[in-house]
């Protein structure tokens, strides 16, 4: 399962990648482009692989605590 | 910016199926119990004033997107840093969106199916509806759309026989507060979540119309929620409706003989998929505004592709996504959806007073390149 990911992924970074260096992008469009990618890539084995990381609910959730909006 | 354009109509159903998407399962209001019915007109009036918050933010920035105003009105430094957190903050809610819907599919249809299955084919059909643009997104609206109320008064018609009006009763068992309480989580969902469209509102190709066209379909889409909760208690009683998940799903299965499951599952593949394509939409327009790209479409697969891993990430299960929506979400979206909103029409009427913006010179021209 967790080849089958990395070769999606790969795929489909190496198609938009090609399509950033065509239309002469920014260089920091490309590199928001792979920090997304990266970060999916990165969970999607994670949770292919049954180790699940603390999520962006539990951060908030911990932030919003942190503040006293919510108890 | 792109030179696309939607006629009012399609942004009337774009926004329809937008605010009504989710409601097709889930009821915000549930928090006032057999009372949801004043939190959700409650709610529905304070929709309005919030939608009279953006449109005018949008008509006194003509042409402009939420990430120009940003930028615009808190310099680039400031204005950037917030576009990010909007552009996340759209992301989250496609997410959200996504496991609503994805959850929802695999409760009721597709039991042995893994969400992140569904979730993964429903992105692909809206990764195609996102890159073909905003105007094929008020298209599809255009045919789509209309059966969400379609829907709706078919279900209602075939549950007239099962009815009890003193499932309404007693009115305010508890007093006010839980329907205050209800009425502002309804406010920030599925009202508030409309501040995605200040990165559509510059397609509209007459901006007169826009106050009118957004107004009426909040009041459309407020109507419609009310009357579907109204149904539901009175054909579910208070006590089951308390207790249910999915309730329009479970109204739905009061009707004998007749299987209109998969309408409702039709609701929510329109509803959730224009909610999630606005989103998209708005998060890779967004990116690629920050970035100075030249192409939102750039940036429309990863965006997509990390709502889907997100969606799946983000929330262990069904209950947790529920408790975060009902208790969390609202207070996470008051920056967003309020607090960015009025520091922003403050700083544009401001700006509306300077002689040296020439607003209505820009609108003219823009009205006049839509007219031809």
């Amino acid at each position: 399962m967790v080849i089958v990911i990395i070769v999606v992924f790969l795929i489909i970074i190496a198609y938009d990648v090609q399509g950033f260096i065509r239309k002469k992008e920014r260089a920091s469009a490309v590199i928001i482009y792979l920090v997304l990618m990266g970060i999916s890539l990165v969970v999607s084995v994670l949770l292919a692989s049954g180790k699940r990381p603390s999520s962006p609910a539990q951060w908030i959730e911990a932030a919003l605590k942190m503040v006293g909006v919510v108890k | 910016m792109e030179k696309t354009q939607i006629s009012g109509i399609q942004l009337y159903l774009i926004l329809l199926g937008f605010l009504f998407g989710s409601s097709v399962i889930l009821t915000p209001a549930l928090g006032a119990g057999r009372d949801a019915w004043l939190a959700m007109i409650l709610a529905g009036v304070a929709g309005i004033l919030l939608m009279w918050v953006y449109t005018t933010i949008a008509l006194l920035n003509p042409s402009k997107t939420l990430v120009e105003i940003l930028r615009d009105k808190l310099g680039k430094v400031i204005g950037t840093i917030l576009s990010v957190l909007y552009i996340w903050y759209f992301v989250h809610l496609a997410a959200l969106v996504f496991r609503n819907f994805g959850e929802f599919i695999c409760t009721t249809t597709l039991p042995e199916t893994p969400v992140a299955v569904v979730m993964g084919l429903f992105a692909l059909v809206l990764l195609y509806v996102v890159n073909s643009g905003i105007e094929v997104l008020g298209r599809l609206s255009e045919l789509f759309v209309l059966i969400l109320p379609t829907v709706v008064l078919i279900i209602s018609i075939a549950l007239i026989t099962e009815h009890d009006f003193t499932a309404f009763l007693p009115v305010l068992e508890d007093g006010m507060a839980p329907v205050i309480q209800a009425a502002f989580v309804n406010l920030t969902f599925p009202f508030g979540e409309a501040v995605a469209f200040l990165m559509v509102f510059p397609h509209l190709n007459r901006m007169d119309n826009l106050k009118k066209v957004v107004i009426s379909s909040t009041a459309t889409s407020s109507a419609l929620a009310i009357f579907v909760f109204a149904r539901d208690l009175i054909a579910l009683g208070s006590d089951l409706i308390a207790r249910a998940t999915f309730i329009p799903h479970l109204t739905s299965l009061l009707i004998p003989e007749f299987n209109v499951v998969p309408l409702v599952d039709i609701n929510l593949l329109v509803g959730g998929g224009v909610k999630i394509s606005v989103c998209i939409y708005a998060a890779a327009k967004g990116l690629s505004q920050v970035t100075g790209t030249h192409d939102y479409r750039s940036f429309s697969r990863a965006v997509i592709t990390f709502c889907v891993v997100l969606s799946v990430w983000v929330y262990e299960n069904l209950i947790e996504m529920f408790a975060w929506a009902e208790k969390l979400w609202p207070y996470y979206s008051i920056p967003f959806q309020f607090v960015i909103p009025l520091l922003l029409l403050l700083l544009s009427l401001r700006g509306k007073n300077k002689p040296s913006q020439p607003n209505t010179e820009n609108t003219e021209t823009e009205s006049c390149t839509s007219d031809a």
